[in-house]
């Protein structure tokens, strides 16, 4: 249905879409989900020419709608849209918002029109707010009354534009429920949305976005339990994470220590979490020769998960410091054994690496 | 770290204060080599106040142990925390140390 080839977007020199390819069947249900700033509502907005592209095709039924000779409006047709902050007509009552586009576009009689918005007001469960203004209605209600208007243009694909990201959330489930029943009915949409509950059960694909690029897709199920891309792990598991590079054997304990502290206390970890995270970083440390070799340690902490990471990168020959042979006695670790799990070193690209996790039992 | 010194007859009460690490396990260390440069007395740790502790700090408290040990006379560890206690533990030191 739609096919989108090399699509690139830059404000200046600012470059927001770099390369994206993606594909959208009739009836899929697309969400696009990713960190604030990646590009998600500019790939709609250039999917619907709101924002013009830079570069590459987008393919709407076999017709590039790019092309110097496309009838861009005609193909906008088939697109409706729904904005985060509603956009509907202040001046107009609710049934005057839903049947303006019809009589004008579509060339429908304004009774035709009336009866095909009453059929939608009912859908979205607000008939009796036909008469009303959008300023005497509430978020959700207006939202849904977007999304009634845009399903009286009748078109083939819902492009939804953070549709709940400017609702109370006691409003948020009014507007998914309209949006989950379009999906059962067999709408095909595109949704760029933070709720990732939401966008789990509702899509049959995820396009997670990032770097200026679909740099993940999958089902549901392949992003939310099974990401295979190192942004995308970080993103749905919510992982902070902070580093500290250690380039001499004189490196300040302390600076470091509080850093380490300040981190923790940012994400609320637990005081036992702490002070095992602040342990293991010492002892660690200490197994290393840090004449010979640089350590970076990152600390990674998953908010779904409440887990806490430790990996310690270092350069020079394969060196896998809980190999008892490198240590001065078993104390030390002893000490990492007892307060951490899942541990692995492997070496990849001429650096060691070694991780796990604190424990806090 | 702070480390606090009291002496009654032929025992020596250490009072340690904050953190034992890498970094304040010499502190420890040089004073108690004052303590055996004085004599061979009975050692006591009082670990109410400390708050964290790492290998280096066990590894002064094991050296310690030895020359006590050798000596004849007796060392006491008192007062520890969970998290040091946790410690003891999982390094085997609560199994050879007089923990309290």
């Amino acid at each position: 249905m739609i096919s989108v080839q090399n699509l690139s977007k830059k404000f200046g020199e600012l470059v927001v879409l770099k390369d994206i390819n993606a594909q959208i069947k009739q009836g899929e249900v697309i969400s696009i989900i990713g960190p604030s700033g990646t590009g998600k509502s500019t790939f709609l907005r250039c999917l619907n020419l709101l924002e013009v592209p830079s570069g590459g095709n987008i393919i709407i039924d076999g017709n590039d709608i790019l092309a110097k000779d496309a009838n861009v409006p005609k193909l906008r047709q088939k697109m409706g849209m729904v904005f985060q902050s509603f956009n509907l007509y202040a001046h107009l009552s609710v049934l005057d918002n839903l049947t303006l586009g019809p009589v004008k576009l579509l060339g429908k009689s304004k009774t035709e029109a009336e009866a095909k918005a009453a059929e939608l007001l009912k859908m979205v469960g607000l008939l009796d707010k036909r008469d009303s203004f959008p300023d005497e209605l509430s978020g959700g209600q207006k939202q849904r009354v977007a999304i009634a208007r845009c399903l009286a243009m009748e078109p083939e694909i819902i492009l939804f534009d953070e549709p709940t990201s400017a609702l109370d959330p006691t409003m948020v489930s009014e507007v998914l429920a309209v949006i989950r029943r379009l999906a059962k009915e067999g709408m095909t949409m595109a949704i760029v949305t933070h709720e990732m509950d939401f966008a789990r059960d509702v899509s049959n694909r995820v396009f997670y976005m990032d770097e200026g690029l679909i740099y993940e897709e999958g089902t549901p199920d392949q992003i939310f339990d099974n990401p295979q891309k190192e942004k995308t792990r970080a993103f749905i598991n919510r992982i902070r994470s902070f580093s500290f590079k250690i380039e001499s054997p004189d490196y300040d304990l302390y600076s470091m220590n509080a850093e380490i502290e300040a981190f923790c206390e940012k994400h609320v970890l637990p005081r036992k979490m702490r002070h095992n995270a602040l342990l293991l970083v010492e002892e660690l440390l200490a197994l290393y020769d840090l004449q010979q070799s640089q350590v970076e340690l990152t600390l990674a902490y998953s908010e779904k998960q409440d887990r806490l990471e430790l990996v310690l990168e270092s350069t020079g020959e394969a060196f896998n410091p809980l190999d008892s042979g490198n240590a001065p006695d078993e104390i030390g670790l002893n000490i990492i054994a007892g307060l951490s799990e899942n541990v692995e070193y492997y070496r990849l690209e001429e650096q060691n690496h070694l991780s796990l996790t604190i424990k806090i039992q | 770290m702070n480390i606090t010194k009291t002496v009654v007859d032929n025992t020596v009460t250490l009072t340690l204060v904050g953190r034992l690490d890498t970094v304040t396990s010499t502190m420890l260390s040089t004073e108690l080599d004052i303590v055996f440069a004085g004599g061979n007395p009975n050692l006591i740790f009082n670990l109410k106040e400390l708050d964290y502790i790492s290998s280096a700090g066990l590894r002064v408290f094991l050296t310690a142990q030895k020359k006590v040990k050798a000596s004849g006379n007796e060392m006491k560890i008192t007062g520890a925390n969970e998290s040091v206690k946790e410690i003891f533990e999982v390094t085997g030191f609560a199994g050879i140390m007089n923990i309290e």
